[in-house]
């Protein structure tokens, strides 16, 4: 077979352009035997090559390749793991079944993403730094702005917590792999294509609605809109099949004796998230198919000539995405509570509390969403209820705060880097908190609606919070990935960097936004001058901190001091495994036989790996 | 890559659930499908019954013609449950007949679902409700319309006698998914066609 046969990048390029166009042709024809005019408009033809074009890019890199047989009847092997594990570094570019290979695809794939809607940031924070026009149009801060948004969330954090998920979980479940390996592979594959889709809609007069794509607004806006909400589609059906992947992989994978009690709390967090990305997710595709709809096929859900409602879309919109806010969130919250608990050495407090807040947190999401609208002109009467049960949900992330400083007291804390942004995070992600309770208040909410307060609110719970949580995971699990120790000095540095940086840049936006400056607007009032060159700063050495991480990684995984097993005497599987862990895992089953946090106990374990049977581990052709 | 590298994997025995992992992935799936569902429906209950919004101009909804052909997709459902039990009399060809029978009658309700397309008197762009009803209506037809195309692989793995009383994943799959699709066009069939109010005549 000739590479261009085989099932890599290079066959993803002719594949997806051959569906594109075979798909473009096929519905003009269907129009045209229809006795409609073949092409209706020439940007819906190009929506139809986008989706097919998708579906050509996942057949090319090979996700259907073992499924094959299986549609034209012949038989397949359940045991075929010719696509498993990283030999090579060319394997991470190939469509892999591993999920520690897959693991790294992502949070690699969403880091680069991140640093492209950083870089986003950095172009319009050096716009804002003084009043007036500096070097972006209007039209140009808009896009930019929406970009960052919808590449932040859709494409980076809601992505880069199903890598680490993907890596962790198998290995704290004792399990081989996850439950669909290949379904797996095929969710990482989908978020290159979203990301290409969303970065594309530059080229097509790019959208400028921010990331919440209001109609009426989003029925004006360039072609490059009904990109953004192809994009999102595709992030969201990558986001659900993971979802359905983590939940039956942490249902029938643990290991013998991990009852649920005994399962890590970061696997609890993923369990409840996996359950909010299942029921919620579906609705912004929902909102997103009818915003296309209207853009595309002349349908009226949402144009009001046509006897459609813009409120409508808010509500389905903010059906998915307040709870993507937990989505974005809670798997975090699951990195804190292993991070600080085995730096502190001690067990975390409240074990049970802290699970059932993870639920507690996925039910009550879905009653909150209307907190995004208090302004909007929705139902009056929904205001106040929608109120209450904001207000509820600030008790299980109360409950999560008290067990992590419960945790934390009389512990032997251990300030490696890991958990100084642990710690970090309950500070920053605690003043978020604050705000978000604030904006709970109707009146409150409606005085400041659309200012710099709600970005200083949502970037101190997603930077403060999210992304505090995501370094203090890269840096507790890379000796586990990479099987050597990071740097610390420099991680050290690079926390300080961040933490400082981070309130710097956001602390000032409260003020700006009680002073009523608004959001989404290129140029502001001379008075705000000081306080924005401040910002903008600010956010220079937050985006240059982020280059002494990468630095930082790549230089140890290379040249760092070997890790050993288990460098932070962690008690949970995935520390029982060399590092990195061998191909398959578990040479053979663990069994779990006590509490995931028995620290300070003499002698406790968590898991023990029974010495394998040589027999077992020589058999070839299983 | 050698060989010996790629078949290396230990038999790791996971927790004992009882569960049939595909199976409760597919029901974990469809729950995130009726949840797509449940985003148009949110549509059409807010611009039905809190908007009060009508249906554009002159129409035609059929429901009585519609209640026939809902009747034959709640026979298809059964049909392909004949299927699995003839599967399990080892019957291969009462398994392709059920199958056949199953697809012959989604095919008829497919038809006659673009058929009330063409004399319903309205389109996707004649207003909001036009565009939420062909919505609803088009997005349960897509899912038929894969249903068949799984129905379809299902006979052609029948034919080479693929499934056994002890493994048929695949094919018990299919006919779960069968079952929404049909359970998903009964709840479709009461909010659109039936309840009351919801077909008034025209202005």
């Amino acid at each position: 077979m000739t590479t261009a046969l085989k099932p890599n990048l290079a066959r993803c390029i002719w594949t997806s352009a051959l569906f594109a166009v075979l798909a473009m042709l096929v519905a003009a024809a269907v129009r045209q035997i229809l006795g409609m005019d073949p092409v209706v408009q020439w940007s819906t033809l190009v929506v139809v090559a986008y989706i097919f074009g998708a579906v050509g890019f996942i057949v090319g890199i090979g996700g259907f390749d073992y499924w094959w047989p299986w549609i034209i009847g012949k038989d397949i092997d359940p045991h075929d793991h010719s696509q498993h594990g990283a030999y090579s570094w060319r394997d991470y570019f190939k469509f892999n079944t591993d999920h520690k290979v897959i693991g790294i695809q992502y949070i690699v794939f969403t880091f680069i993403m991140f640093l492209i809607g950083g870089m986003f940031a950095m172009i319009f924070r050096a716009e804002l730094a003084n009043p007036g026009y500096q070097v972006l149009s209007d039209e140009q801060y808009n896009a930019l702005i929406s970009q960052h948004g919808v590449i932040m969330i859709f494409v980076f954090l809601v992505p880069v917590f199903a890598g680490i998920g993907n890596y962790v979980i198998p290995l704290m479940l004792g399990a081989p792999d996850m439950a669909f390996p290949r379904v797996n592979a095929v969710s990482f594959w989908l978020l290159p294509i979203a990301s290409f889709t969303l970065l594309s809609s530059f080229a097509f007069g790019s959208f400028d609605t921010g990331w919440t794509g209001y109609p009426t607004l989003s029925e004006q806006s360039p072609f490059g809109g009904t990109l953004f909400q192809i994009g999102v589609i595709i992030a969201g059906s990558s986001s659900i099949a993971t979802a359905v992947n983590f939940l039956v992989t942490i249902v029938t994978m643990r290991a013998p004796g991990m009852t649920l009690f005994r399962m890590p709390l970061l696997v609890w967090a993923n369990l409840a998230t996996s359950a909010l990305v299942v029921a919620a997710t579906p609705f912004v595709a929902g909102a997103m198919f009818m915003a296309m709809f209207d853009r595309e096929m002349g349908t009226n859900f949402f144009t009001i000539a046509g006897g459609g409602s813009a409120i409508a879309y808010q509500h389905i919109f903010w059906f998915y995405s307040h709870p993507a806010v937990y989505i974005m969130v809670l798997p975090g919250f699951g990195i804190i509570s292993e991070v600080i608990a085995t730096h502190s050495r001690k067990p975390v407090f409240g074990y049970r509390a802290v699970a059932f807040s993870s639920a507690g947190i996925a039910v009550l999401g879905f009653s909150v969403w209307a907190h995004h609208m208090f302004a909007s002109g929705m139902a009056s009467w929904l205001r106040v209820p929608i109120m209450i049960s904001t207000l509820l949900i600030a008790i299980p992330t109360g409950i999560k705060i008290f067990s992590w400083l419960g945790t934390v007291w009389d512990g032997v804390v251990r300030l490696t880097t890991a958990n100084l942004f642990a710690l970090g995070f309950i500070i920053a992600f605690t003043i978020g908190g604050l705000s978000g309770v604030m904006l709970a208040v109707v009146p409150f909410d409606v005085s400041i609606t659309n200012s710099y307060f709600i970005v200083a609110h949502f970037h101190y719970v997603l930077f403060g919070g999210s992304i505090l949580t995501i370094f203090a995971g890269f840096y507790h699990w890379f000796p586990k990935v990479t099987g050597r120790m990071y740097n610390e000095r420099l991680g050290r540095l690079h926390f300080w960097i961040v933490f400082i940086a981070l309130n710097v840049t956001f602390f000032p936006m409260h003020y700006q936004g009680l002073m009523g400056m608004p959001r989404r607007v290129a140029d502001y009032a001379p008075e705000f001058g000081w306080s924005n060159t401040l910002i903008s700063v600010a956010s220079f050495a937050l985006g240059a901190s982020t280059l002494i991480f990468v630095y930082n990684m790549i230089h140890s995984a290379r040249h760092g001091k070997p890790a050993g097993a288990n460098p932070w005497g962690g008690l949970t599987l995935e520390w029982l495994l060399s590092s990195p862990p061998p191909v398959f895992n578990f040479p053979v089953t663990p069994r779990v036989i006590g509490g995931p946090y028995r620290f300070g106990e003499e002698g406790a374990r968590h898991a023990i790996i029974p010495e394998p049977e040589p027999a077992e581990t020589e058999k070839v052709g299983a | 890559m050698s060989a010996a590298v790629e078949h290396n994997a230990p038999e790791v025995q996971p927790y004992r659930t009882g569960l049939n992992p595909n199976l409760m992935g597919l029901i974990i799936f469809l729950v995130s499908e009726l949840a797509l569902f449940g985003a148009f429906f949110m549509y059409y209950g807010h611009m039905r019954f809190i908007g009060k919004v009508d249906y554009p101009g002159a129409f035609h909804i059929p429901a009585n013609e519609t209640s026939i052909n809902t009747l034959i997709l709640v026979l298809s459902s059964f049909t392909a449950e004949f299927a699995l039990l003839a599967l399990l009399k080892r019957h291969n060809a009462g398994v392709f007949f059920s199958l056949l029978a199953t697809f012959i009658l989604g095919s008829i309700f497919l038809g006659l679902q673009v058929h009330e397309y063409m004399i319903l008197g309205f389109t996707p762009q004649d207003t909001a409700v036009g565009s939420i009803f062909f919505s609803l209506t088009g997005l349960h037809g897509l899912h038929v319309f894969v249903g068949l195309v799984l129905l379809l692989l299902a006979m052609i793995r029948t034919c080479t006698h693929k499934w056994t009383p002890e493994k048929h994943t695949g094919l018990l799959g299919i006919s779960v998914y069968w079952h929404f699709v049909d359970i998903v066009w009964v709840i479709l069939f009461t909010v659109v066609y039936c309840l009351p109010g919801t077909v008034t005549a025209p202005a």
